[in-house]
């Protein structure tokens, strides 16, 4: 009986020391994962939409692409799908440096190893009249912000 | 006069001198620095048309790569702001300090193609049968370990080639099934390349993987001694079991004289005989620091003759036309920029298949390569055993494969990753997009 008490007590004893230990290996592995991140925010002002001439304007520290046309505007992200290098307008299409992928104009690919179209963010005017990019909600490919005369 | 000044010169260091065998062994085996070799290692072992002392080379660069590594710590700043001024001031306002970096570029790149080749070596000699499968497994791991220490220390200098090389690197992580946008997340310490990623990367580089490393050479080197030297003495052995003995003769004095006889065999239990081995000190150590001293003066004279390269500082926006990975990666980027597979609606990303499927099938087949291997003992420590032909062919055509990739990456893809043939002119790119 005695015997028995103190082989259960030596198991709990034993138990949380080592349950302890495991516990401390989790929360170190747990600190890896940040909590608070010091980024940008995904939602963002550019510059007002008469500073943007007609075609296709890289913004630079956004990685973006604003394409004007008359009065209607769309954000394309400069940021290829494939493996996150910057594509370049050229003219007609985008081409990406990095693995050679090609996109049309409105993003959908060409050729390439990129697996789907470059994503277009939602657009919309700020109440003091700027640009507002949400990067992190994507719209379809025929979505067009009306701005100035033309919006109904 | 040479040897009365060799005697000299024993004396003033050496108050005592071996007289016996076993005094011999004991001066290794007692002494601090020599205590880790064997006393005695086989001849064969010591071939140098057999090794190369690849393994030797391999274990020098990383010595060479820890000693100047730490000398760089000295200077390097790893936060986003500093880092890229710190590797200028390295290389124009410190003395040496440019000599320190390329040298450390160099064995860095040295050390990939050394230990690759020996691994080749050891494939062609069949020398992972029986319990050196072990080590087998333990070298391809240590394989690994070296592309992730390059490509840990690439991100170091925060400049284009490092920033985007780690974009498409931990972009390559993120295609992993399941857990890949974690392992990319844990990476990064984010979702963007930051001060968060660049503080990882170096306490990485700097620590966990060199400590890594170094623990596990240790256990290499460990059980090349458990496991009786290199495989070039199972041949030793081998026909040392196959040979005749000669029956040793005794007399013994009985009643009636001397009379004639023979005695027991007695065979070490090494399979090797006293003519087959050698002390380790002189014969090993001196090796070693011989071929020390020439890898050292091969990774001098290339830190000498060539600036290890740096590009512009890392500018998140802009990536460079083109952008190439380092030399030993240029194959994986061949292989993801042209593995999406497209059936109907339904897309494979190059990312996963060429970047973790087809190198993580890869390094399966090479892992587990001795147990698949059934050819017969008596290939192991040969040289290209003509029954292993087809193994071997195997192993050099995907070697070959490999070369033919890196070599188009290298040379022939100019901007937007097209192919330019030599001496067709490439388009000129504004720095700038």
């Amino acid at each position: 009986m005695d015997s028995e008490r103190r082989r259960i007590l030596r198991f709990i004893g034993k138990g949380s020391v080592l349950a302890a230990f495991l516990g401390q290996i989790g929360a170190a592995g747990r600190a890896f994962y940040p909590n608070v991140l010091y980024e940008p925010p995904s939602r963002f002002k550019l510059k007002r939409p008469n500073d943007y001439p007609d075609g296709y304007t890289f913004v630079e520290a956004h990685r973006l692409f604003v394409i004007r046309q008359k009065e209607a505007f769309h954000v394309i992200s400069g940021i290829c799908t494939h493996l996150g290098c910057t594509v370049q307008w050229k003219d007609t299409e985008f081409d990406c440096p990095c693995h050679g992928s090609r996109f049309r104009p409105d993003g959908t690919v060409i050729s390439g190893p990129a697996p789907r179209p470059l994503d277009w963010f939602a657009t919309t005017v700020s109440p003091d009249g700027f640009l507002e990019v949400d990067s992190a909600t994507d719209v379809a490919r025929d979505f067009r912000l009306l701005v100035g005369k033309g919006k109904a | 006069m040479g040897d009365k000044i060799k005697a000299l010169w024993r004396k003033t260091l050496w108050a005592w001198s071996p007289e016996s065998e076993r005094e011999s062994s004991e001066s290794i085996v007692k002494n601090f620095w020599l205590h880790w070799f064997p006393a005695k290692v086989a001849r064969a072992s010591m071939d140098w048309n057999y090794s190369f002392w690849l393994g030797t080379a391999s274990a020098s660069l990383l010595m060479i790569l820890t000693v100047t590594g730490v000398m760089l710590m000295f200077y390097y700043v790893p936060s986003t702001e500093r880092a890229y001024g710190s590797i200028k001031d390295l290389e124009y306002a410190v003395s040496f300090g440019r000599l320190l970096r390329n040298q450390h570029r160099w064995a860095a790149e040295g050390m990939v193609a050394v230990v690759y080749i020996h691994m080749a070596r050891v494939f062609f000699t069949g020398a992972y049968r029986g319990t050196r499968a072990i080590n087998w497994v333990v070298g391809v791991i240590l394989f690994l370990a070296t592309l992730l220490l390059s490509f840990t220390g690439y991100l170091l200098p925060w400049d284009q080639l490092a920033f985007w090389a780690i974009t498409v690197g931990t972009s390559i992580a993120k295609q992993a099934p399941v857990v890949g946008p974690t392992i990319q997340f844990i990476l990064l310490g984010g979702n963007e390349i930051g001060q968060q990623t660049l503080l990882r990367f170096y306490v990485l580089h700097v620590f966990l993987l060199p400590v890594f490393v170094l623990v596990l050479f240790a256990y290499h080197m460990w059980r090349v001694r458990k496991d009786g030297g290199l495989a070039a003495i199972e041949r030793v052995r081998h026909e040392r079991a196959m040979a005749p003995k000669a029956i040793s003769k005794t007399k013994s004095y009985s009643l009636f004289g001397i009379t004639p006889g023979t005695s027991v065999q007695v065979m070490s239990s090494t399979g090797l005989e006293e003519s087959d081995q050698v002390f380790s000190s002189p014969n090993m150590s001196r090796r070693i620091a011989l071929v020390f001293l020439v890898v050292f003066n091969i990774t001098l004279l290339a830190a000498l003759m060539f600036n290890a390269p740096l590009e512009g500082l890392a500018n998140p926006s802009v990536t460079p036309n083109p952008a190439k990975a380092p030399w030993y990666f240029v194959w994986l980027q061949e292989l993801v920029a042209s593995t999406t597979v497209r059936l109907g609606g339904f897309t494979v990303s190059g990312a996963l298949l060429g970047g973790i499927l087809l190198p993580g099938f890869l390094l399966a087949v090479l892992t587990l390569w001795p147990f698949i291997d059934r050819s017969s003992l008596r290939t192991e420590g040969r040289w290209l055993a003509p029954e292993r032909r087809r193994q071997n062919v195997t192993f050099a055509l995907a070697t070959l494969a490999i070369i033919v990739l890196i070599m188009i990456g290298v040379y022939l893809r100019g901007p937007y990753w097209r192919i330019y043939w030599p001496g067709q002119p490439r388009p000129e790119m504004p720095r700038l997009y």
